[in-house]
C-alpha cells in the first residue's frame, strides 16, 4: 500500500521525447500522435524577432495527473476505471464500453483510446508493467536525459518525493477545479 | 506562470502518422479490416514472463553509444532500459535509443545479400547466398585491378561512424591496400577537432557538470542530443548553476534554456569571436598568469587582433550583435573564468572560415584559463585496452589519395566533397573504378546529391554494407546486409574523460534474417580474395617477384600478411576477450559481460545517490587536471577522429614545448594557411536582399537518414518543415503546412512551411535526415525534404571540409 505520485522538475525538460516513446514501448501503446500516455506541451516563444522573451518559451511534460479526486473516475458509469491501492486511477478493460465520458470529463486531456483493447486508456504509472516486475521507477522516470521526474511513494516521508515537495516550490494543474492531483510542478 | 497545454501538439496533431500496414496505401479499407492490417512494430508490452533476462548493449541509433539494458522476455525484446552503471550516458536512454527495437523489427531491414539485376538505380535486385555475393565481388575486383594493373587505390570506400568502422577500415586499407577512403570527418567535424587540437592540444570535453558560463553557438545540445554534455548542461540551465549565452540564427530548444540568446549572421561567427578577443585583451581581463605560463605567440596575435581593429563595433557591422552585447559577453566569459568555456562544437562543417574560427575560439576560451581544469575544457584519462594487431601487405602499384592538393591538409579520413567532384569532373590523375560503402549513405549525407547519384553511376562496382534499403543501396550492385547493433557483437572501446570506463556492445538476441557483422563480412571477402588478388600483385608488383624468389609464394602469402582473412579469423568475443583480460584479467572480462560496463574500482566506487542520479567516482578521483608538460595523447575521442594523424598534425605544425599555440607560422609556410585567425571578407558572402541563406541542423528524434524509416521516431516526428520568418511567410502568403519551394544554385526541392518567429529574415532552417528516394524505404519513401539536394558542394581550403551554410536560396509558394 502506498499513495504513488511524482514531482515534475520541468525547467529541465528539453522536450526531446525520450518519455513518450519509453513509454509506448514499455507499455505497448499504438503508433499514433492521439495515441500517447504522455506528452511534452510546447509553450510558443511570445514576441517578434529578434527581440522573443526567453521565458515565454517552456516545455511541458504531462500526462494523467492521477487525481485524488478524479472526474473521469467519477463519470464511469460502469466502475471501469477506479482507484487501486496504490491510489493509481487505472481502468479495467473488461468494463470499459467505450462511452468516452471520462474522456470529456478529463480536464487534463488524458485520455485516449486503445484500439486493440477497445479501451478508453490512460497513463497508470506503470503499474501493470514495472511496478508488477517490482521495479521502482517508471519508465518515463527512468529514460529521461535531464532527470525531470521524481516517482514514489507520497505518504512515505522519507520517501525523495516527499522530501523534495517539502523543499522546494511546487504546483499542480487546474488546482481550482479541485481534483487534486499527484502531479506536482516544481518551480 | 503556469500554462494549459493540450495533448493535440504542433506537427504530431497536424499531421497524425496513419501507419496501417507496413504502406501508405490505405484508401478503401473499412474500419475492420484497417484494424487488422495494424501492424504493432514490436510495440510489445513487458510482461512478468518467468525467462526474462537483461542484457547490457551499447545503443546504437545515434554515434554516442549509451549504456542500455535490454530486457529480453522469451527471446524477445521487449524494452531498451538505460544502464545506469555507463558513466558516459548517465542512466538515460533518449528518444532513438529506446525505438532501437523499431530498428530491429524494421519490416524494409535488409534481410539478405541481393545481386542487381535492373539497370543502376532502379532498384531491382535478386536474393543470392553470401557465397555468390562474395564470388561476384571477386570477379569484379579481380577484373578492375589487374587492367588497372595492382593500382589498389583504383578501388575507394567511405564509412559512416560506428563502433565496426575500424574493423571495416582496416580491413580495405591494411590489407586490401585501398588509399582513397572517405569518411564523415569532412562532413561533420574535421575543421573543429583539428583546430582545437593543433591550438590547446587536443579537442578535449567540455566539463559542463561544472562549468558556470557557456557559450554555445549553432551547437544545439537539446536537440542534437550529445552525451554527457546534453544531460550535464540542461540539469544546471535556467538558474540552476550555469550561465548559458546562445549565438544561433534559430531559436533552439537550448535557446530556450539559455540565459541570452543573441541571433548572428549566418557565417560571421569569427568576427563575433575576434571581437571578444579584442574586447578582453585590451581590458585585459584575461588571465594573465595563465597566459604567461602557457601561451606562445601572445603579444603577436595581441598585436594582430589590436592592428586588424577587430572591434565591437566592426564585429557589430557583420554579426548584427550590438557591440555593447559583445562587451559584455566577453566580461561575463572573464569574469567566470576559468570555469567558461566556449563551446567547441561538434558538426562544424558551416563555413569557409571554420578552421580559424575554431582557433578563434580555443584561443579565446584558453585566454580565460579554463583548460584541464575542472569547470573548463578537459582532456581527462582513458583505460588501456589490449591490442588486435594484423598483418598488412605492401603494395608497390598502389598510388595515393586522389585529391590531394585540393586542400591544404587532406588526410586519410579525405574531403568527401573534393574526392567525389575529382571523380566527375575528370581531374583524378588515375581512375576510381568501385566504391565499398560501410554504413554511409552518402546520397543524403553529402552536399549535391545530383553529384554523388553522377559519382556512383560512373562506377564499374558498388558494393553496400547497411541494415536499411537506403537510396545509396539502391545504386549499389551488390548489398550485404548487416547485422542490427543488438544482434551482434562489436570491438570493444574504452571511453575517456574525467570519469573513464570501458564498455561493451554484446549481442543481445540472434540474427533475425540471414545478416552478418562486419567482422564477418570481411572475413567471407578475405577468404575469396587473398589467393586471386595474391597473383594480380604477383604479376604486377616487382618487389614482391623478388621476396618469392629468394623465400616461396606460399610463405609470403603467409607471412607477409596476403591472407586477407587472417586477423578475422577470430570471432569479435575471442578478440575483445585478448583485449581486456590481456590489460585487466578476467574478473573484468566477467564484469563486462554481465554488466556491460568495466572501469577499476567499479564496485567500491559505484553509489546510487538520488532516485535519478549516481556517483561514478569519488571527487577526488576524478581526471580533471591531467597535463604534466605537453599533452601527448588526448584520452577523449571517439571514434570520429583519427587520433594517429592528430599526432602527426601537431608534430608537423606546433612546436612541442607549446601548449595554446596562438600562431601557427609552420603552416603558413609550408601550406599557405593563415598562422593566426584572421576575418576575411573574399570569403564571406552576404545574403542578398531577398534572398536567404539555408542552415541544415539536427534533431532529438532523428539521427540523420539512418533512422528515417523508424516508425516510433515517425510517430514523434513525421517529417520535416521548413523555418522561415513568418512576417517574411505572411508577405509571400506562405501559411503553416503550405508548400514550398527551394532552390539553390544546384537543385531545388519542395517542402511544407513552418512559418515562425523563431527566424529571421534572411535565413531559412529545415532539419536533416528526410526526404529518401527508395522505393524500399515504405516509411521514409518521399517524406519531407533531403537538404543536401540543394546544399552547395563548397569546401573550406584546410581541411575540404563541407561548408553547408554558404548555401544562397530563393523561396516561393508552389
Amino acid at each position: 500500500m502506498a499513495r504513488y505520485g511524482m514531482a515534475l522538475d520541468y525547467k529541465s525538460c528539453i522536450n526531446c521525447k525520450a518519455c513518450e516513446s519509453a513509454c509506448k514501448e514499455e507499455n505497448g501503446i499504438l503508433l499514433g500522435a492521439d495515441k500517447h500516455r504522455i506528452w511534452v506541451g510546447v509553450n510558443d516563444i511570445a514576441g517578434i524577432f529578434p527581440d522573443l522573451s526567453i521565458g515565454s518559451s517552456s516545455f511541458e511534460p504531462s500526462q494523467c495527473q492521477q487525481c485524488d479526486n478524479a472526474p473521469c473516475q467519477e463519470v464511469c458509469p460502469t466502475s471501469a476505471t477506479y482507484y487501486d491501492d496504490n491510489g493509481v486511477v487505472r481502468v479495467n478493460p473488461d468494463q470499459c464500453i467505450l462511452c468516452t465520458y471520462c474522456m470529456q470529463a478529463c480536464p487534463y486531456d488524458a485520455r485516449y483510446i486503445d484500439d486493440r483493447t477497445l479501451t478508453v486508456d490512460k497513463c497508470n504509472f506503470c503499474s501493470d508493467t514495472r511496478l508488477a516486475n517490482g521495479e521502482t521507477t517508471t519508465a518515463c522516470q527512468a529514460t529521461c536525459p535531464t532527470k525531470v521526474r521524481i516517482f514514489g511513494d507520497l505518504d512515505d516521508p522519507t520517501s525523495e518525493i516527499s522530501q523534495v515537495l517539502r523543499d522546494r516550490e511546487h504546483y499542480s494543474l487546474k488546482e481550482h477545479l479541485g481534483t487534486k492531483p499527484k502531479l506536482f510542478y516544481l518551480t | 506562470m503556469k500554462t494549459e497545454i493540450s495533448r493535440r501538439r504542433f506537427i504530431q496533431g497536424t499531421v497524425a502518422l496513419t501507419v496501417v500496414g507496413a504502406s501508405a496505401a490505405a484508401t478503401a479499407l473499412s474500419k475492420a479490416e484497417e484494424k487488422t492490417k495494424i501492424v504493432d512494430f514490436g510495440l510489445t508490452k513487458t510482461s512478468f514472463s518467468t525467462n526474462v533476462q537483461e542484457v547490457p548493449t551499447l545503443c546504437e541509433m545515434c554515434v554516442n553509444k549509451c549504456a542500455a539494458l535490454a530486457r529480453v522476455e522469451d527471446g524477445v525484446i521487449t524494452k531498451l532500459n538505460p544502464n545506469p552503471l555507463f558513466p558516459k550516458s548517465r542512466n538515460m536512454l533518449c528518444a532513438r535509443g529506446n525505438a532501437g527495437i523499431q530498428a530491429l523489427e524494421d519490416p524494409d531491414r535488409l534481410k539478405f545479400p541481393m545481386i542487381r539485376v535492373g539497370e543502376r538505380g532502379e532498384g531491382k535486385f535478386m536474393r543470392v547466398t553470401w557465397d555468390e555475393a562474395f564470388e561476384y565481388v571477386k570477379d569484379k575486383m579481380v577484373k578492375i585491378i589487374d587492367e588497372e594493373e595492382d593500382n589498389r587505390s583504383t578501388i575507394g570506400y567511405c564509412a559512416g561512424e560506428g563502433m565496426a568502422e575500424h574493423t571495416f577500415q582496416s580491413f580495405m586499407n591494411k590489407k586490401i591496400g585501398l588509399k582513397n577512403f572517405v569518411n564523415h570527418a569532412s562532413i561533420c567535424l574535421a575543421t573543429t577537432m583539428s583546430g582545437y587540437a593543433l591550438t590547446i592540444g587536443g579537442y578535449g570535453q567540455a566539463d559542463l557538470e561544472n562549468a558556470e558560463y557557456v557559450i554555445m553557438a549553432g551547437a544545439n545540445r537539446a536537440e542534437a542530443i550529445i552525451t554527457p554534455d546534453t544531460m550535464d548542461m540542461f540539469k544546471r540551465t535556467k538558474g540552476s548553476g550555469m550561465k548559458l549565452i546562445v549565438i544561433d540564427p534559430r531559436f533552439t530548444n537550448t535557446a530556450a534554456h539559455a540565459d541570452k540568446w543573441l541571433t548572428i549572421e549566418v557565417g560571421t561567427d569569427l568576427a563575433f569571436v575576434l571581437a571578444l578577443t579584442y574586447v578582453s585583451m585590451t581590458e585585459e581581463s584575461y588571465n594573465k598568469r595563465y597566459v604567461e605560463e602557457n601561451f606562445s605567440d601572445f603579444e603577436a596575435y595581441k598585436k594582430h587582433i589590436i592592428g586588424n581593429e577587430y572591434t565591437p563595433e566592426w564585429a557589430e557591422k557583420l554579426t548584427g550583435i550590438k557591440a555593447d552585447e559583445i562587451r559584455k559577453v566577453a566580461r561575463d566569459f572573464m569574469a567566470h573564468a576559468p570555469r567558461s568555456i566556449y563551446y567547441q562544437g561538434r558538426r562544424t562543417a558551416w563555413s569557409l572560415q571554420d578552421f580559424q574560427l575554431r582557433r578563434a575560439q580555443a584561443i579565446f576560451s584558453a585566454m580565460g584559463g579554463g583548460i584541464d581544469q575542472k569547470g573548463g575544457i578537459i582532456f581527462g584519462d582513458n583505460i588501456p585496452l589490449g591490442k588486435h594487431e594484423i598483418t598488412a601487405p605492401l603494395y608497390t602499384n598502389t598510388l595515393g589519395r586522389i585529391e590531394r592538393g585540393k586542400a591544404a591538409l587532406i588526410g586519410n579520413n579525405g574531403s568527401w566533397i573534393a574526392w567525389r567532384n575529382t571523380i566527375i569532373d575528370g581531374t583524378s590523375p588515375y581512375p576510381v573504378r568501385a566504391l565499398f560503402a560501410y554504413k554511409q549513405n552518402p546520397m543524403l549525407s553529402v552536399p549535391n546529391t545530383a553529384k554523388t547519384k553522377q559519382m556512383l553511376e560512373k562506377m564499374d562496382l558498388v558494393v553496400v554494407i547497411d541494415t536499411m534499403p537506403s537510396d545509396t543501396v539502391m545504386m549499389a550492385d551488390v548489398v550485404f546486409p548487416e547485422s542490427i547493433y543488438l544482434e551482434r557483437e562489436d570491438p570493444i572501446k574504452t571511453f575517456g574523460g574525467a570519469e573513464p570506463s570501458i564498455a561493451l556492445r554484446k549481442k543481445v538476441v540472434d540474427a533475425k534474417y540471414d545478416t552478418k557483422p562486419v567482422i564477418e563480412i570481411m572475413r567471407g571477402l578475405g577468404e575469396k580474395l587473398s589467393k586471386p588478388l595474391f597473383e594480380i600483385s604477383r604479376k604486377y608488383d616487382e618487389d614482391l617477384q623478388e621476396e618469392i624468389d629468394d623465400y616461396d609464394a606460399e610463405s609470403v602469402f603467409k607471412d607477409n600478411g596476403y591472407d586477407l582473412a587472417d586477423g578475422f579469423r577470430h570471432s569479435q568475443e575471442t578478440i575483445n576477450h585478448h583485449m581486456v583480460t590481456s590489460k585487466h584479467g578476467e574478473e573484468a572480462w566477467k564484469t563486462l559481460r554481465e554488466k556491460g560496463v568495466y572501469y577499476p574500482n567499479m564496485d567500491k566506487y559505484f553509489k546510487k545517490l538520488t532516485v535519478n542520479n549516481y556517483e561514478y567516482y569519488p571527487e577526488h578521483k576524478k581526471s580533471y587536471s591531467v597535463i604534466e608538460g605537453d599533452l601527448v595523447n588526448e584520452s577523449y575521442h571517439d571514434t570520429c577522429v583519427d587520433i594517429n594523424e592528430i599526432s602527426v598534425l601537431k608534430k608537423t605544425f606546433r612546436t612541442e614545448t607549446e601548449k595554446i599555440s596562438c600562431a601557427l607560422y609552420n603552416l603558413e609556410e609550408q601550406k599557405g594557411v593563415d598562422a593566426m585567425p584572421k576575418w576575411r571578407d573574399e570569403l564571406y558572402t552576404p545574403t542578398p536582399k531577398g534572398k536567404f541563406k539555408f542552415v541544415t541542423g539536427r534533431h532529438g528524434q532523428f539521427t540523420q537518414s539512418g533512422t528515417s524509416n523508424n516508425a516510433l521516431l515517425l510517430d514523434l516526428l513525421p517529417e520535416n518543415y521548413v523555418w522561415i520568418n513568418s512576417r517574411v511567410a505572411a508577405a509571400k502568403d506562405i501559411k503553416f503546412g503550405d508548400m514550398v519551394e527551394i532552390k539553390s544554385s544546384i537543385g531545388s526541392i519542395q517542402i511544407k512551411a513552418y512559418p515562425t518567429e523563431k527566424i529571421g529574415n534572411n535565413v531559412v532552417f529545415f532539419i536533416h535526415g528526410f526526404g529518401a528516394d527508395s522505393d524500399e524505404l515504405s516509411l521514409a519513401h518521399h517524406r519531407g525534404a533531403n537538404d543536401n539536394a540543394i546544399i552547395e558542394d563548397k569546401y573550406e581550403a584546410i581541411f575540404g571540409a563541407a561548408a553547408m551554410h554558404e548555401t544562397i536560396v530563393e523561396v516561393r509558394r508552389v
